[in-house]
């Protein structure tokens, strides 16, 4: 998986200029309900794999939701 | 489950929507959204307008008043109903079941009989699943399915997650034996053990109404909820209509001998847009095949929402002419169940605005 476009996705839906592996989910204003849809939705439509809600509830960082989505793939 | 229904046919089928509209921007403020929010939020689940009944108007009435049409208008007579099916997650009361109270009204025969079936999302096919099983063992007649829900009882105005998508919405469903072959596929899942998914938990008899279940509270910002009301996890639905149902939909085509080039329109339960968007795409559908605007302008109105998506989108069409379908309907239960099907010309298809009498 490039991590880089993974991380161009996130910042797309999370309405941000730049997300980095740094950086904590929650501190985005628009990381919300809406926002988890759309990652569900773009781990499902771009990478094949199903992110379930839990899995998503207990990721920190943003290199934590990169690692999740590439450790499905695999 | 898996199966085929020969020599029937649906042959009209009308909506029925209250009234009254209310629109999403100017119930922001219930939910404490901010502006942008909100415009977020309308944009990703495709929300404007909905249509909810007033205080003393159940299921049963818009149902009533569809059926009511049928007969006036001459597209069914009485002495041809031989059962009704009612499909609702609100009826009129515990008990009696509620399709006995409508075959009062209507003053029809000891000889008609009456079902209610509890189901919801997937609630119009297994309620044809149902009328089709019926015409197989009934000696005469034509069965009435009636599909009525009216899920703005089961939420708060002051619920961001649930109030801005429900609608509610009736409709009339005539099924018929045919000469034609016309053979119905049907693929109908279950899975009880993500019963939770999608859940009224109070109120009935595992947890009896008592003050408790009947305090609303703010379970957090723009989300206040009773334990009488509907409790939804999105997320875990969402898992759900991605994950299981385009299975269903491959397993229905390929079971029916079709392709999606063959059928000419997915009409499917209407939970939000932006699910619906990702179902097509994942299933490689043409959006334009699988229509996604009922929610935004009817609301999802739970087993309503393919009669409506029907009326509204192909209403002209089925009066006119033939179309080969494939209908689906996802949700609570869990339960999904896909059919294709050839549906019209029929007799009736449009969607009316309830009156009261």
């Amino acid at each position: 998986m490039n991590k880089l476009e993974f991380f161009r996705r996130l910042a797309e839906i999370l309405n941000v200029e730049e997300v980095t592996e740094g950086n904590v989910l929650k501190d985005f204003d628009e990381w919300d309900s809406l926002s988890v849809l759309s990652v569900l939705a773009m781990a499902d439509a771009k990478y094949g794999v199903v992110i379930h809600a839990d899995e998503i509830r207990s990721v920190v960082k943003a290199a934590d939701l990169a690692e999740l989505v590439e450790a499905k793939q695999k | 489950m898996k199966c085929i229904f020969r020599n029937k046919r649906i042959s009209a089928i009308l909506s029925v929507v209250p009234g009254q509209e209310s629109c999403f921007d100017d119930e922001r403020l219930n939910y404490n959204l901010t502006e942008e929010k909100a415009r977020r939020m309308k944009k990703m689940m495709g929300l404007d307008r909905h249509r909810v009944v007033p205080p003393g108007v159940c299921s049963s009435d818009l149902c009533l008043f569809g059926l009511q049409q049928l007969l006036n208008e001459g597209a069914l007579k009485k002495d041809e109903i031989g059962a009704l099916v009612f499909v609702s997650q609100t009826p009129d009361y515990y008990l009696p079941p509620t399709s006995n109270v409508i075959q009062g009204k209507l003053g029809l025969g000891h000889d008609v009989i009456c079902l209610d079936l509890n189901q919801g999302c997937a609630g119009f096919v297994i309620g044809l699943m149902q009328a089709f099983m019926l015409l197989d063992i009934m000696d005469a007649g034509k069965v009435v399915l009636l599909n009525g829900d009216t899920a703005s009882k089961l939420v708060d105005k002051r619920n961001r997650i649930t109030y801005p998508l429900i609608g509610d919405a009736g409709s009339v469903t005539v099924i018929e034996r045919c000469v034609e072959e016309n053979p119905v596929h049907l693929c109908l899942k279950m899975d009880g053990s993500r019963y939770r998914a999608l859940i009224v938990p109070g109120g009935a008899f595992r947890m009896p109404s008592s003050s408790e279940t009947l305090k609303l509270a703010e379970v957090e910002e723009g989300v206040v909820q009773s334990l009488e009301q509907i409790h939804m996890d999105g997320a875990a639905i969402f898992n759900f209509t991605l994950e299981d149902v385009p299975l269903q939909i491959e397993e229905v085509l390929s079971f029916s001998g079709n392709s999606r080039e063959s059928i000419d329109y997915f009409l499917f339960h209407q939970p939000n847009q932006f699910i619906l968007k990702q179902m097509a795409d994942k299933m490689k559908i043409p959006q334009e095949k699988l229509p996604n605007n009922v929610v935004g302008i009817f609301g999802n109105s739970s087993s309503v929402s393919i009669p409506v998506n029907i009326t509204h989108n192909c209403g002209k069409q089925l009066r006119n002419g033939t179309l080969r379908v494939c209908l689906s309907g996802f949700g609570v239960g869990l339960a999904w169940s896909s059919m294709v099907m050839k549906l019209g010309p029929l007799t009736a298809c449009r969607t009316v605005e309830y009156a009261a009498a």
